[in-house]
């Protein structure tokens, strides 16, 4: 009994479903079939006077095809689960140049309006992904469109035979109404591996893109790791160095003044050792910023737990002790759960944090939630979208979820096969 | 005292042995890895003994885990671990066994020397010496410093020195203040924080630091 419930409802849901894939795959044909049946209405013997219900017909196809693949991709993605990407070229940034003209990335323009139409009307139309959206709109209704009209066809025959007095079309109806109820469940199936076969971006597609990304953040490395190196020189130059300066001067005083004025010896060896005191805090400050001793030492989890220890936050860390990760990774994650705790203590004065860092088959999540104010945003070239340029270097992604009022989690996610 | 040293660095080993022995003291044995500074502790069992944290062959925390291993075999061992950076992380790794003997301290200490043989001494004797670094982050730590609130700004500096394992005696001298001033400071914070006062000072560093660690 419960089984035949399940399955009624089944078809039930696969006939509405079929319904609307041959209502979102039918509407380019009705477009060419309305402008066939103007054409067929003007007919006055003149071959041209179809020119005009022609050019209709192919502009509603343009306009149509890239909203009809995406209800397409959102059906298949509601329906089945299976995330289809669209894979249209994004447009780059506009920026304005030092002559007062923006450009964008093909031409300049006067204005940053113009820049933008322009951008926009350039990645539009010269975006290889608009000939593939013009292929599934041709495919479509003659590969799903047909299948989902099965049922809908059975339906319409067992309605129009069941209402004759004729026996052979009773009989028609009867097989019409089979056909509908047995294809309801399934003809709906049919929309996936189509939409997934020729919706997907082209494997070169793909690959250009992935080459655009990483050619970005190759940029971005180079950039980040170059600051980093000038901080560290910095850092060196005006700190330890000078100290250890100084430092050899005060000894060569102390060692000239040692037999004449023992006491103002004693004075500047006592300075010395304050100044070496103080050049070593320096460089254990600088030596913690580039790598952390515990990283070094025990790893990931322990380096997360000292600093959840040290953090002025009552943290928690909930983590398998026995995960160990590439060097680089684990210096990545240590420096962003570093950055959001710091973040969690300064802009959104929280008090507590949780970090968990978790692992499964595709990679590993760390995940970090405070009970401060909230209200955190992605914005450029602020600290959270460095921690996601860092992390885009592994291919990692951050998520972040901070309604204003707190409280505040960010998820990492990075891959790692190898694990 | 009979003190082994282990240091992988030549200079400081070196520096540190002529330091231990021009105040009088017998340097029994010297290591350089972390497999050495086992077996040195686990023959000489000195009265005390100085590891380095970072040591080869892996130049992670060898020495801190010899060190564990050696007062695994040996409870009480008295070890004094100088490392270039102080983590609270192994503080309370070392602290964790409640045996007493045991410091933790950056090695810049050795800059004071007359403080540094004095912290070494306190070790070899059972106490604890903790870097005051250490004991900055312990007390500002996030679930301690809440409880510390209701310590007036006088008991928190005399429980800052406790946890650096200093007597009632030497925290009078570093405060210049009083015996009698400063156990009267000992009794009202450890009644606020509601430990039992004890005359052991190693167990009284260790309740200080066993209420700071357990929320």
């Amino acid at each position: 009994m419960r089984q035949l419930v399940s399955w009624v409802a089944s078809a039930g849901v696969g006939f509405v479903r079929a319904c609307v894939a041959v209502a979102v795959a039918m509407l380019v044909p009705a477009v060419w079939a309305a402008a066939v049946a103007l054409w067929i209405w003007w007919w006055d013997g003149d071959p041209w006077s179809g020119t005009v219900p022609f050019l209709w017909a192919c502009i509603g196809t343009l306009a149509l095809s890239r909203p009809v693949c995406g209800m397409f991709r959102s059906l298949v993605a509601k329906w089945t689960g299976t995330v289809i990407p669209a894979g249209y070229r994004q447009a780059g940034p506009v920026t304005q140049m030092s002559t007062g003209y923006w450009w964008n990335g093909h031409s300049y323009e006067r204005t940053s309006r113009d820049a933008r139409l322009d951008q926009q009307w350039r990645t539009r139309w010269r975006d290889p992904a608009i000939w593939r959206d013009l292929r599934f709109t041709a495919i479509a209704p003659i590969t799903v469109g047909v299948i989902c009209a099965v049922p809908l066809a059975g339906v319409g025959a067992a309605g129009f035979g069941l209402s004759q007095p004729v026996l052979s079309a009773r009989l028609a109806g009867v097989l019409g109404l089979a056909v509908a109820i047995g294809g309801a469940p399934y003809a709906w199936r049919s929309v996936e591996p189509v939409a997934v076969r020729f919706l997907r971006p082209s494997p070169a597609m793909t690959m250009a893109d992935r080459v655009d990304e990483l050619t970005a953040q190759r940029a971005d490395t180079t950039v980040a790791q170059a600051a980093e190196i000038r901080r560290i020189e910095r850092d060196l130059h005006d700190g330890a160095q000078a100290r250890l300066v100084a430092l050899g001067l005060s000894l060569a005083t102390a060692e000239k003044l040692m037999e004449t004025a023992p006491d103002q010896a004693r004075t500047l060896l006592r300075e010395a050792r304050a100044g070496a005191a103080t050049s070593l805090t320096e460089l254990r400050d600088l030596v913690r910023g580039i790598s952390p001793p515990v990283l070094n030492e025990r790893g990931l989890i322990d380096a997360v737990r000292a600093l959840a220890l040290d953090s002025p936050l009552e943290a928690t860390v909930d983590a398998d002790l026995q995960l160990r990760l590439d060097p680089p990774i684990e210096s990545a994650v240590y420096f962003g759960i570093a950055e959001l705790l710091t973040n969690a203590l300064k802009h959104a004065h929280a008090t507590r944090a949780r970090i968990s860092i978790a692992r499964d088959d595709t990679g590993i999540l760390v995940e970090v939630e405070d009970d401060g104010r909230g209200g955190a945003d992605m914005r450029a070239g602020g600290g959270l979208d460095g921690l996601r340029r860092r992390l885009t270097v592994f291919d990692g992604t951050v998520e972040i979820t901070s309604p204003a009022g707190g409280p505040t989690r960010v998820r990492m996610m990075l891959p790692c096969e190898s694990l | 005292m009979r003190i082994v040293v282990a240091e992988d660095l030549y200079l400081l080993r070196d520096g540190m042995v002529r330091l231990l022995q021009a105040y009088g003291h017998e340097v029994v044995a010297t290591a350089a890895t972390g497999p050495e500074t086992l077996d040195a502790l686990l023959r000489w069992r000195p009265d005390v003994s100085i590891v380095d944290v970072r040591m080869p062959p892996s130049q992670s925390d060898e020495g801190l885990r010899a060190a564990l291993a050696a007062r695994g075999e040996v409870p009480g061992l008295p070890i004094l671990i100088l490392s270039q950076h102080v983590e609270q992380l192994y503080a309370r790794e070392l602290l964790a066994d409640g045996s007493g003997g045991i410091g933790y301290f950056l090695k810049d200490s050795v800059f004071d020397a007359d403080q540094f043989i004095d912290a070494l001494e306190r070790v070899a004797g059972g106490g604890t010496a903790m870097d005051p670094a250490v004991v900055v982050k312990l007390l500002s730590s996030g679930s301690s410093s809440r409880r510390l609130g209701q310590l007036t700004e006088r008991e928190h500096s005399v429980l800052g020195l406790m946890a650096e394992g200093l007597s009632n005696q030497a925290i009078g001298r570093r405060l210049f203040l009083s015996e009698s001033a400063i156990s009267k400071y000992t009794t009202s914070l450890f009644g606020k924080l509601g430990i039992t006062d004890d005359d052991d000072s190693n167990r009284r560093v260790l309740a200080v630091l066993t209420y700071l660690n357990n929320p």
